[in-house]
């Protein structure tokens, strides 16, 4: 953080106190993160070496090979790769690559027609402990808006570690219009663009959306981790230009990051409210512990003509 | 106002579509078009695409791409207009529904006879347009869109990175940040040096404790043993020609309880103790450097408070844009959130200072005083760096009057002699600067506070102080006019636009 390299995730405006939310995060995730590999890949030598190289590093069971076995999870896209622990997995859009250093699973497909080899399929592990998405679904989330096809507009993409997953999930028939202010992280958010053509990079600010109309469609989900006090009208203004009639939002919401003076659910129910007000239905909350202190993950769809009372 | 014609601005090209249905009863049409944007049979019958100009290559996408974000009207733009908007008159308009509410004005004057509107209909339109997307456009193919987007998006985004305005203030948030880091280094490997060094003569570090002179001290003696008498001149060169000093050096070098040190050791401790020095050096150079962008980057913030703390301050908000546009109060505790949030939460007493509290007037203030200062000096630091940011010819004028004021109030608060008014000071700092057209304004707003100060006289001198500053912020106003009616524009639009939202809700109640 000292060195100003990038932040845990900076919002889409200005990253001002990104000092201390950084250091916020790193904290509440210490604990167990640790244990998993939840900060930077740092010195584990996995960092885009050729897999199967450096075998017995950190965790032994995901690297086993043959005996992970990988499961469609209930949201189509997403997958479960079962090993010694399971783990949350995507399938890797730009195989070969990691993006941020994160573990990479193969697994042989039986082919399809009989008598030829077996093709290779590469899973990217998705931690839980950096993505709010993730957290989300490992918390059982019910709707969510991003499967394969979809087009999603990502608020607040930072670096793009989340986006590159969310990227997977649409696979190449879908778009993720990723949206951040930051020139900072932009920059590695424009280099993981690069390998995937189904990401959109925009280095603007999502508090006007008008800004960068020209380069966004229609949109059937919006996902935003904006960590801002004014995010619900962020939110807001770009469901109004870009979200379809009954299309999903998504937003992570950090309680401490509107108003640290009143406890959380306070917070939550104010936050909940505001997207009411702005014709957004909400369906469901979800508390992001035991990944996330204070946050929440609220979903919603978009209703274009005003929710009746 | 009905919409005759709509404008959609799409990564491949501009569209002009003409609306078809005209119904009076705007809150019967809307809910059409709500419904109809989704059902492609039924849209298509309301409106009908007069032109679509696709762009000419990458280049000029986005160059429109640019012009559209910053809502001008660009001359491709202009072209696409004229060809396709019907000749009108100041009796016979047009109206166009446009997305962006900036864009209206910007054509307007182009177009004298063209009305822009961007009302809630409006969108909706631009909305059912942009769900259809490419099958309303004839000529494009499916995916066409997707892939201008991608690299549109790409281009735009390079772009912005590519010529960020902040482009100086970035060099100095990591120049400062560097000679935090080499601080604390120099200081780490001096230890290191004195402790190794210390083995074969530990009596040095007594005589000579200044990190710098005692690593150059050590390169110089090497071995004890080599010294004599014949080297004072050369050790006092390195003390700062302080003969005591180094003919204490060379004594204690004879009488030293140190080990010896073979030639080998000593090889390693002088090629440490070389880098301590060059690091040293490196240090200085840096620290000009520093001072030097800042004077060209934000020069009255550091006549006021010191480039090391201005850079600071210019860090901690991220760039002298950003620190322009904090309050005062925000500047005063910048440094001292965990405080101030801890504060918030126990609702205890918030902090008095932040990274300002390392200015040198705090320093100089009575415990009593140091809060008062602290806000005083934040008030005149917010006010440097708008002057930095905003003013088009840099000078250190208003930095060199505000420093002085800082100082008179803090005499004030020691003695009691009245400090000078901000409306002189202000008169001054413009004298010194020697700006002729500022001072124009000015006089007309000082005739009216003599009057004020003269009614005013026996009321406090804290309203007196607020009056002042009214009055600097009004000249800085000046100099920001555009951008902050531009801003208030946006804030009053986007406030009407919210209102009729909220009227529906209540009637469909």
């Amino acid at each position: 953080m000292a060195f100003g390299a990038p932040r845990g995730r900076g919002g889409p405006a200005r990253g001002g106190r990104g000092g201390m939310r950084g250091g916020m995060r790193g904290g509440a995730r210490g604990g167990r993160g640790g244990a998993r590999g939840g900060a930077r890949g740092g010195a584990r030598g996995g960092r885009g070496g050729p897999r199967g190289g450096a075998r017995g590093g950190a965790r032994g069971g995901a690297r086993g090979g043959a005996k992970v076995v990988i499961e469609p999870h209930r949201h189509a896209g997403v997958f479960i790769a079962r090993g010694k622990e399971d783990l949350l997995v995507t399938k890797n859009g730009a195989p070969g690559e990691s993006v941020y250093g994160e573990k990479r699973i193969t697994v042989d497909e039986p082919a399809k027609v009989e008598g030829e080899a077996p093709t290779k399929i590469e899973y990217r592990v998705w931690n839980p402990f950096r993505s709010k998405l993730a957290a989300g679904i490992m918390g059982g989330i019910d709707e969510l808006g991003i499967a394969p096809g979809k087009k999603v507009l990502y608020l607040g993409a930072a670096s793009g570690t989340s986006v590159s997953h969310v990227s997977d999930v649409v696979g190449p028939e879908g778009a993720v219009y990723a949206v951040e202010f930051s020139h900072r992280p932009g920059r590695e958010l424009i280099g993981m663009a690069k390998k995937r053509p189904n990401v959109i990079p925009i280095i603007d600010d999502a508090r006007h959306p008008q800004k960068y109309r020209m380069l966004i469609g229609m949109v059937d989900a919006v996902f935003a981790d904006v960590a801002q006090p004014d995010q619900a009208r962020i939110i807001a203004l770009n469901s109004h230009l870009f979200l379809k009639d009954q299309g999903t939002v998504v937003i992570s919401i950090k309680a401490n990051c509107i108003d640290s003076t009143v406890d959380a659910e306070t917070v939550f129910a104010r936050e909940v409210q505001k997207l009411r007000e702005e014709r957004i239905k909400p369906l469901e909350q979800l508390t992001l512990e035991p990944y996330e202190r204070d946050h929440c993950i609220v979903v919603g769809r978009y209703v274009r003509s005003g929710l009746k009372k | 106002m009905a919409v005759d014609y709509l404008l959609f601005e799409e990564a491949t090209g501009y569209a002009i579509f003409k609306v078809l249905i005209q119904h009076d009863d705007i809150a019967v049409r809307l809910q059409e078009v709500q419904e109809a944007a989704n059902d492609l049979s039924k849209f298509s019958k309301m409106i009908e695409l007069v032109s679509f100009a696709p762009f000419k290559g990458a280049a000029q996408a986005l160059e429109n791409a640019n012009d559209i974000s910053e809502g001008l009207v660009s001359d491709y733009l202009k072209s696409v207009l004229e060809l396709n908007l019907p000749k009108g008159s100041s009796k016979n308009k047009v109206t166009l529904g446009v997305s962006d509410k900036n864009l209206g004005p910007s054509i307007k004057e182009i177009f004298p006879w063209v009305d822009c509107l961007s009302n809630e209909i409006v969108q909706d339109f631009l909305r059912a347009i942009r769900v259809h997307g490419s099958k309303l456009f004839k000529d494009l193919q499916e995916g066409d869109i997707e892939r201008a987007q991608l690299g549109l998006g790409h281009a735009f985004s390079r772009a912005k990175v590519k010529f960020s305005v902040q482009k100086n203030d970035n060099h100095i948030i990591q120049a400062i940040a560097l000679l935090d880091q080499l601080d604390k280094d120099i200081n780490t490997f001096s230890m290191r040096v004195k402790e190794w060094y210390g083995w074969h003569f530990p009596e040095l570090a007594k005589i000579v404790p200044d990190n710098y002179s005692y690593a150059k001290l050590s390169l110089f003696i090497k071995d004890k043993a080599s010294l004599s008498d014949e080297s004072l001149h050369d050790v006092a060169a390195i003390v700062n020609d302080d003969s005591g000093i180094a003919q204490r050096i060379i004594d204690n070098a004879r009488i030293s309880m140190g080990q010896d040190i073979s030639e080998q050791d000593m090889d390693n401790v002088s090629t440490f103790a070389a880098r301590v020095v060059s690091l040293s050096e490196y240090r200085g150079r840096l620290y000009l450097y520093l001072s030097e962008k800042m004077n060209t980057v934000a020069p009255n913030l550091s006549t006021l408070i010191g480039e090391v703390v201005g850079a600071r301050l210019i860090s901690h908000a991220g760039s002298l844009t950003n620190l322009s546009k904090q309050a005062a109060s925000t500047v005063q505790i910048l440094g001292a959130e965990k405080a101030l949030f801890r504060a918030l939460k126990t609702k205890g007493n918030t902090p008095k200072y932040g990274l300002i509290y390392h200015s040198s007037f705090i320093g100089k203030a009575s415990a009593k005083n140091k809060g008062r200062i602290s806000r005083y000096l934040a008030n005149k630091c917010s006010i440097a760096s708008r002057i930095d940011n905003y003013s088009d010819e840099p000078s250190v004028a208003f930095g060199q009057i505000l420093k002085k004021q800082v100082e008179q109030r803090l005499n004030f608060y020691d003695t009691g002699a009245a400090p000078m008014k901000n409306s002189d000071a202000i008169k001054e700092a413009l004298e010194l600067s020697g700006s002729d057209i500022v001072d124009v304004v000015m006089e007309s707003d000082d005739e009216t506070e003599s009057k004020k100060d003269k009614k005013e006289k026996k009321e406090k001198k804290e309203k007196k102080d607020k009056s002042d500053k009214k009055d600097k912020k009004e000249k800085k106003e000046k100099k920001e006019k555009k951008e902050k009616k531009e801003k208030k524009e946006k804030k009053r639009k986007a406030e009407d636009e919210e209102s009729p939202k909220k009227k529906k809700k209540k009637s469909k109640d």
